[in-house]
């Protein structure tokens, strides 16, 4: 077994990596509180924007931090299209006809990432972020400022949309529309407009992650487009209502994969890290549930 | 209901004419960076003459149909050394091709399924009726395939990386495949006096195989090994880059066994982190001997990463048949999509050495005919190898056991070290030696 010293390198890159999960968790959370969808696109759409940003860069010569930009904002508009071409239709569908219907979106993205940036003939691609060449010595750990980033826009982006939620005219109708959207529509309340912005801000959080993600982990279609799975385990930890829940789960998912890393004996299982924690999680959530099962039809 | 279609149609209007856009916009991105090839293809026309006996002159006799299998999977994907090996073709085609006959690559992709790599082979053989295999790169087809490639007495040239295609009569390659190759890295490490060796590779099919060559020399000079392996793709590179050097520790070093994309993430993150000194050395097998991986690794491993080259370094390499490699690459290779490195490198070894093979056949064009004349290729002169090539009637083939060892510089990768023998301390070189009398 390593010494604790050994082991703090990876708390820090556990931290970071957990809060860009976190990042990713809440604006899974919070389009579903609005809309009933579960974003499996999420992961795709960021790395979509990465890798346009990453041909503005190298292609274009683009001036980085715009090139950025351009990412987020993708995000933000083919998530905004997406929600306002094919949420009508699907309002009133199933939870899982609508989680479904962004699968589809997630591959048709991961084919075209496909075939515009291919991969064959061990091609890559990275983006660097200016902020990784800065950063500071905590004892024998290098912290690098994009370390920061990570954890900070995870903590930053949860404590703003909670406070979004619930002290805007905005928040509170997302809030209202989660406990009942027939009802709240009935109120008054823009759902369209409510819905629209809960697409677009979730957009534009899948860019700020396929961004940062990018850069943590690797800037490959694949890659960031699964990565998804532990965000959304954190969501479901959350059962998709807490931002909070969400925020934590996705910090200790991020951490224990990340500390895992160097005990030989599990280092190969420690993809496993998000399944098993929502499943412990879940199971303890439901302890005290009473399932009742009745036999029909005999 | 007229308002429901409407809004409906206007719906599907909007987003088709949006999904039109962003992929003009998509596909205007990244044809940008290659607009400027055309005119390069326009000059190097004339390089790409020699390569065929008939300059000019299109084949137009009954086609010679070769057969191929390659891995492409997310994280893995080898099509570009048979792309390559079709290019080579390409030009033979257009300079007169083989006796008149043109050469027809037929490939076919798996993702590590051995019931799809047995059905590509027999679709090959049964559906498109070829004579012969060239061009194989896959991570367990000569593992799914040997004993079936056997009975047909095919006699099959790749690039390979499973034991069976180092280990059996009817498989010989161009390159010395992930276990030889990290021989070759781990030898050089040692040659500089390290004290340890972390040796990390992908978790897929054959690391015990892998590895097995490495801790056999590594064992014959007293030098400590641990043996690591990562899930790809790989999630989280800088833990994977911390593990390493804690383990290799100050007179360690760090030997490497993935695709350039994996090895590029690790090191990158090593970078991020400070890490590239904290070890005596890395090291990586032939695949990271790409010029881009030089160019995105930068100035700050220059003289911290070795890399095993199994085939001649190109950079600053103006030789005869380094010129016609990159002719080919510009003018048939479009489809070659890593551009030059050890990969196009091996597809056009493969496509040389098959036809120089076919040109000596006397008579029709058989399974018989065409793999007893790969078989006969004896100490051919490639200009891509240290050392002539042989496929031999061996009952084991690892006809390239002789290498570089090549380090980034100014987005180059340039040699480090000149030919140099694979140690004979891992059994299977010294077996084969044994066996070729070499």
């Amino acid at each position: 077994m390593p010494s604790w010293t050994d082991f703090q390198p990876f708390l820090i890159t556990g931290l970071a990596l957990g809060g860009v999960y976190a990042l990713s968790g809440v604006g899974m959370v919070v389009l579903y509180r609005a809309t009933g969808v579960l974003n499996l696109a999420f992961g795709a759409i960021g790395a979509f924007g990465a890798l346009i940003s990453w041909q503005l860069i190298n292609s274009s010569g683009w001036n980085e931090w715009l090139a950025y930009l351009v990412c987020v904002l993708f995000g933000g508009v083919l998530t905004l299209l997406y929600g306002m071409i094919f949420g009508p239709a699907l309002a009133h569908r199933d939870p899982l006809v609508k989680a479904a219907a962004t699968l589809g979106l997630t591959l048709i993205l991961l084919g075209f990432m496909d075939i515009l940036w291919p991969s064959s003939g061990g091609q890559s691609r990275s983006i660097s972020l200016p902020t990784d060449t800065g950063g500071f010595m905590i004892g024998q750990v290098q912290v690098t400022w994009t370390d920061v980033i990570g954890l900070g826009v995870g903590v930053a982006i949860t404590v703003v949309t909670g406070a979004f939620l619930r002290f805007t005219k905005l928040g509170t109708a997302m809030r209202a529309m989660a406990d009942d959207r027939e009802i709240t529509a009935t109120l008054g309340v823009p759902v369209r407009r409510v819905e629209a912005s809960a697409w677009f801000g979730c957009g534009v959080l899948s860019g700020i992650a396929g961004v940062i993600l990018a850069d943590l982990v690797a800037l490959d279609p694949t890659t960031l487009t699964f990565l998804v799975i532990s965000s959304l385990a954190a969501a479901l930890i959350a059962r998709l209502q807490s931002i909070t829940v969400a925020f934590l789960a996705a910090i200790v998912i991020g951490t224990v994969d990340s500390m895992i890393t160097p005990i030989q004996s599990l280092t190969n299982y420690r993809d496993m890290t998000p399944f098993v924690l929502a499943v412990i999680a879940l199971l303890w959530v439901n302890r005290r549930r009473t399932i009742s099962m009745t036999r029909q039809g005999v | 209901m007229r308002s429901y279609l409407h809004g409906t149609s206007v719906r599907l209007g909007v987003a088709l004419t949006t999904i039109a856009g962003a992929l003009a916009l998509a596909f205007a991105l990244s044809s940008a960076s290659q607009a400027s090839t055309g005119h390069a293809v326009a000059r190097s026309a004339s390089a790409t003459s020699s390569c065929g006996p008939k300059p000019g002159v299109k084949a137009t006799g009954s086609p010679i149909n070769l057969g191929a299998i390659n891995t492409k999977q997310p994280g893995t994907d080898f099509t570009d050394i048979s792309n390559m090996a079709a290019a080579y073709f390409a030009c033979v085609n257009a300079n007169g091709g083989v006796g008149g006959h043109p050469i027809v690559l037929h490939m076919l992709t798996d993702a590590t399924n051995p019931a799809q790599i047995a059905a590509d082979a027999k679709q090959l053989v049964t559906t498109d009726h070829v004579l012969g295999m060239v061009g194989n790169t896959d991570i367990i087809e000569c593992s799914v395939d040997y004993k079936y490639v056997q009975s047909i007495g095919f006699k099959v040239i790749a690039a390979g990386i499973a034991p069976e295609c180092y280990s059996t009569p009817n498989y010989a390659d161009v390159n010395m495949g992930p276990r030889y190759s990290s021989d070759g890295a781990a030898q050089y490490a040692i040659s500089r006096g390290i004290k340890k060796i972390v040796f990390d590779q992908s978790n897929v099919p054959g690391t015990a195989y892998n590895v097995g060559g490495v801790a056999a020399i590594a064992k014959a000079h007293g030098v400590s090994l641990t043996q690591l392996t990562e899930n790809v793709p790989i999630t989280d590179a800088n833990s994977v880059a911390i593990k390493e050097t804690q383990d290799a520790g100050p007179n360690g070093a760090v030997v490497l066994n993935f695709t350039p994309p994996e090895a590029l993430v690790i090191l990158q993150a090593a970078q991020k982190l400070g890490l590239e000194n904290k070890v005596k050395m890395w090291a990586c097998s032939t695949p990271c001997n790409t010029d881009f991986l030089a160019k995105a690794l930068g100035p700050a491993w220059q003289g911290h990463f070795y890399v095993n080259a199994e085939l001649t370094p190109v950079d600053g390499n103006n030789s005869p048949t380094v010129q016609l490699y990159k002719a080919i690459l510009k003018q048939y290779g479009s489809s070659v999509s890593g551009g030059i490195g050890s990969f196009s490198q091996m597809g056009f070894t493969i496509g040389e050495i098959a036809t120089h093979a076919l040109e000596s056949v006397k008579g029709a064009y058989t399974v018989k005919s065409v793999n007893a004349a790969f078989e006969a290729v004896k100490n051919y002169n490639t200009g891509m190898l240290c050392r002539p090539w042989t496929y031999g009637p061996y009952k084991l083939h690892i006809a390239n056991n002789v290498d570089y060892t090549v380090t980034p510089k100014n987005g180059q990768m340039l040699i480090a070290q000149g030919c140099t023998p694979i140690s004979a301390d891992d059994p299977g070189i010294a077996a084969y030696r044994k066996a070729a009398g070499g």
